[in-house]
């Protein structure tokens, strides 16, 4: 079958930087495509120049066979390619309907905007993609991410899209709305869609792709059915190289307790929290979205102050009522959401790093540049961070290098405790083994980690101690050889049937 | 390195090599544009505008605004006539309460926009009127006048040949270009105005930061109001009105983002020049007041759109 949309030699650079080199992809209808490769691959740039949003430098872009060029992603909108990014794009003050219609809203004879035939349509489009649940009517804001991206696809069929490009679909989503919009993508594709699928998760890959395509550092690495190809091969692709062992956990000495916690409560997010961290060992934390984990973290690090109960450092009492009197103390925090908390993106790498340590690197608060850039020049090679140097703005970083760029700063602190909140979230394979090779040799050398994760298998591979919060509390705790996929996610679940749903269906 | 510091002057630059066409533009318009006293005296009556902005581009660069400096500025001339003329208070000692008092009136500026967390625009339109109203209930409509002689020297005197507040304005300059550009203060103001929640996450006192800022505004403003007074020998209620945009005009001419984390001293003083040398040396050529505000603003707008053209940045 012809493609509908087809690159050839496509390549693209940003300020001299080349993100794309002699690309090419095709998506036929009725098939999912999978685009897969690491952070920072090209994957965004194609897609990008897929809907329009880049011309490509060299190369053409085909739609039914016929040459064309997009000056504007309403240009390739026009010609039947929608686009579904991971940042939906949608206006939280409106319904669900004038979401959808936005722009080309059906009119009356008299032109005014036809909000009856509106509404049906937009329940018709619903309705095909099985969210019959989903109220029409509804504030855009007032919904989960898993319902405001089934409006954003609705929205897109709503412009006759004959291909669909969705980045990512699923990081955001709970393993439950996950599964059903992996049901909608097959209703589409089934229909005749033609439908590009970047996504990180091998499992999706397996089950919905009919074709993958493999980035790696914005060249064209391969195209297989996926049947003809395993999870291996496919890593070993984007790589480049084999894969190191996945959780490379190095048994070390367990110390002295440095942080404790007792009854620890912060309103009724955290509720009487103990617990105790020793120099040396990795305690993983578990829990639904929605469980206390995080607020947890927050706690400790001051930004929601507890407000009963007793923090010991070295088993001397504390108080921490601010982010600042805990990074003095040794206290790290990696957080949950790089972009707004971990990072400030307009700014270069240098500033990043030297963000939490800046008393240090000054004279009578003069900060010392010279000081300030061999450090950040150490960081980026110690942490391997892809970059053009220390005076790359961070924003131009991919998820991963982001990622070790935060990591970077708060172990550049000396911390004594270093609390990571989901710490490999929308990260590839490679930087998430770095990552983790790190966590085992911060913890060799003395740290106390406390980790937040929503990946069981990466809560169990690195933690020596596993804990597991339900509705701010802690419901069980774990050994290294205690803690297994049965024991974790069970406590996980239990005494949570009736509220645990609630927080999982509108936290997210 | 020279990477940022080309990116950082970009905007300076342009607007630099405008000043200069302007400056020319200007000195063949009228022969006494370009002659030294004329130039002091412009000196002269940019200085307090040229005071505020220094603090106003802190505070747009930590995202903020301070609508309230040209009420404070006409609370500051009032309370110095009242504790002077009518509390008998030596001059001196009303000078620096009266200084003190705008200090606080920025103090409260900065709590109610951190304790509160009401939007700096709102707190400051507030304030703005609040002490406007202070002031003029305050004066009761009347001026006061007399000062002795000394206290000409702040607003009318010269030091070496040069205008009194201008050295007090270069001093200030240097201060705040350091303290902005170089220490760790600076910092914290660039990453609070880029991103205040990423800040709080490193560790950075945001709301002292601001609290800092807002008072310091005051302040500024505050001594502003005391060479306001010196310079023309009265004090009357309605002195600084509409200070804010000429101030704020000046910030923004200078590069400085009204959406926080960008924005430098150099520009601010080359942003003030540009528009004091535009309105003195169009009123020289003979362009009316109105004419005058209309070519400002489309000064204003072609700089902005100017160095937005030239610094995009490809987010790869």
């Amino acid at each position: 079958m012809q493609p509908i949309l087809a690159l050839e030699g496509v390549s693209k650079s940003f300020a001299g930087v080349k993100a794309l080199k002699d690309v090419s992809f095709d998506v036929r209808p009725g098939e999912v495509h999978a685009l897969m490769g690491e952070n920072g691959a090209g994957k965004s740039t194609l897609i990008k120049v897929m809907a329009g949003v880049h011309a490509p430098d060299t190369g053409e872009i085909r739609v039914n066979g016929a040459v064309v060029r997009f000056a504007s992603p309403r240009e390739a909108r026009a010609a039947g390619i929608a686009t579904v990014y991971q940042e939906l794009l949608l206006f939280p003050e409106l319904s669900v309907a004038e979401n959808i219609f936005l722009g080309h809203a059906p009119r009356t004879t008299m032109n005014a905007l036809d909000w009856t035939k509106m509404r049906d349509e937009a329940r018709r489009l619903l309705d095909e993609l099985d969210s019959h649940d989903l109220d029409v009517d509804a504030r855009v804001g007032s919904l989960s991410v898993a319902n405001r991206q089934r409006v954003e696809i609705a929205k897109a069929l709503s412009q006759d899209a004959r291909v669909l490009i969705m980045d990512e679909p699923t990081a955001a989503l709970s393993d439950t709305d996950a599964r059903r919009l992996m049901d909608v993508v097959r209703r589409l594709r089934d229909r005749g869609v033609a439908i590009v699928y970047v996504s990180h998760r091998m499992p999706e890959i397996f089950a919905l792709a009919t074709r993958v395509t493999v980035l790696r550092d914005g060249a064209y690495v391969g195209t297989h059915d996926i049947g003809a190809i395993t999870e291996g091969e496919l890593v070993s692709m984007m790589v480049g190289r084999p894969v190191d062992q996945l959780f490379p956990k190095v048994d070390t000495e367990i110390g002295a307790p440095i942080l404790e916690l007792r009854n620890v409560s912060y309103r009724d997010e955290v509720e009487d929290i103990s617990l105790t961290l020793r120099a040396g060992e990795i305690v993983g934390i578990a829990g639904l979205i929605g469980s206390g984990r995080t607020e947890l973290a927050l706690t400790i690090f001051g930004i929601t102050p507890a407000t009963s109960g007793e923090i010991l450092l070295d088993g001397r009492p504390v108080t921490i009522t601010d982010p600042k009197q805990a990074r003095d103390l040794g206290i790290a925090y990696v957080p949950e959401d790089r972009g707004l908390q971990g990072l400030i993106k307009p700014q270069t790498i240098r500033e990043n790093l030297s963000l939490a340590l800046l008393d240090r690197i000054s004279t009578a608060t003069i900060v010392d540049r010279a000081k300030e850039t061999s450090l950040a020049k150490e960081l980026i090679k110690r942490f391997g961070i892809r970059a053009r140097g220390p005076e790359q703005r961070v924003r131009q970083l991919s998820g991963g290098n982001q990622q070790k760029v935060v990591l970077a700063k708060w172990v550049a602190t000396e911390p004594r405790v270093l609390i990571m909140d989901e710490p490999t979230r929308g990260i590839d394979v490679g930087a998430k083994a770095e990552i983790h090779a790190l966590m085992s040799r911060l913890a060799g050398q003395g740290l106390a980690v406390l980790m937040i994760s929503s990946e069981l298998p990466e809560v169990l591979g690195m933690s020596d101690r596993v804990l597991v919060m339900n509705n701010g509390r802690i419901v069980a705790e774990f050994d290294r050889d205690a803690a297994t996929p049965d024991s974790v996610g069970t406590a996980m679940m239990q005494t949570s049937a009736n509220d645990a749903g609630a927080a999982k269906a509108e936290v997210a | 390195m020279t990477a940022t510091l080309r990116s950082l002057l970009r905007h300076e630059t342009i607007l630099a090599i405008l000043l200069v066409l302007v400056l020319f533009a200007l000195a063949s318009q009228s022969d006494r544009f370009f002659t030294t006293a004329n130039l002091l005296n412009q000196g002269r009556l940019m200085a307090e505008v040229g005071l505020v902005a220094l603090a106003m581009t802190f505070v747009i660069v930590t995202g903020g605004i301070d609508l309230s400096v040209g009420s404070i500025l006409g609370l500051t001339a009032i309370l110095l006539g009242v504790f002077w003329h009518n509390l008998g208070i030596p001059l001196p000692v009303a000078m620096v309460l009266a200084v003190f008092a705008a200090g606080i009136g920025g103090l409260v500026n900065g709590l109610i926009i951190t304790r509160f967390g009401v939007p700096p625009l709102i707190a400051t339109l507030a304030t703005l009127a609040l002490y406007r109203g202070l002031a003029e209930g305050i004066s009761q409509a009347r001026s006061v006048r007399g000062y002795p002689d000394w206290f000409f020297v702040l607003g009318q005197g010269e030091v070496w040949g040069v205008p009194t507040q201008l050295w007090i304005l270069g001093a200030l300059v240097v201060i705040a270009a350091v303290i902005l550009g170089l220490t760790t203060f600076g910092r914290a103001t660039y990453a609070t105005g880029a991103n205040e929640i990423g800040a709080r996450f490193s560790g950075i006192g945001v709301d002292r930061t601001k609290l800092l800022i807002y008072t310091a505004s005051g302040l500024v403003a505050g001594l502003a109001g005391v060479i306001f007074v010196s310079r023309v020998s009265t004090t009357r209620s309605d002195m600084g009105t509409g200070l804010e945009l000429d101030v704020i005009t000046a910030v923004v001419l200078g590069g400085t983002s009204i959406f926080g984390g960008r924005g430098t001293i150099i520009g601010t003083v080359l942003g003030l020049i540009l528009m004091q040398a535009l309105k003195n040396g169009l009123a020289l050529s003979g362009v009316k007041g109105d004419g005058t505000i209309v070519v400002i603003g489309v000064v204003l707008i072609l700089a902005i759109v100017a160095s937005n053209l030239f610094s995009r940045e490809g987010d790869g």
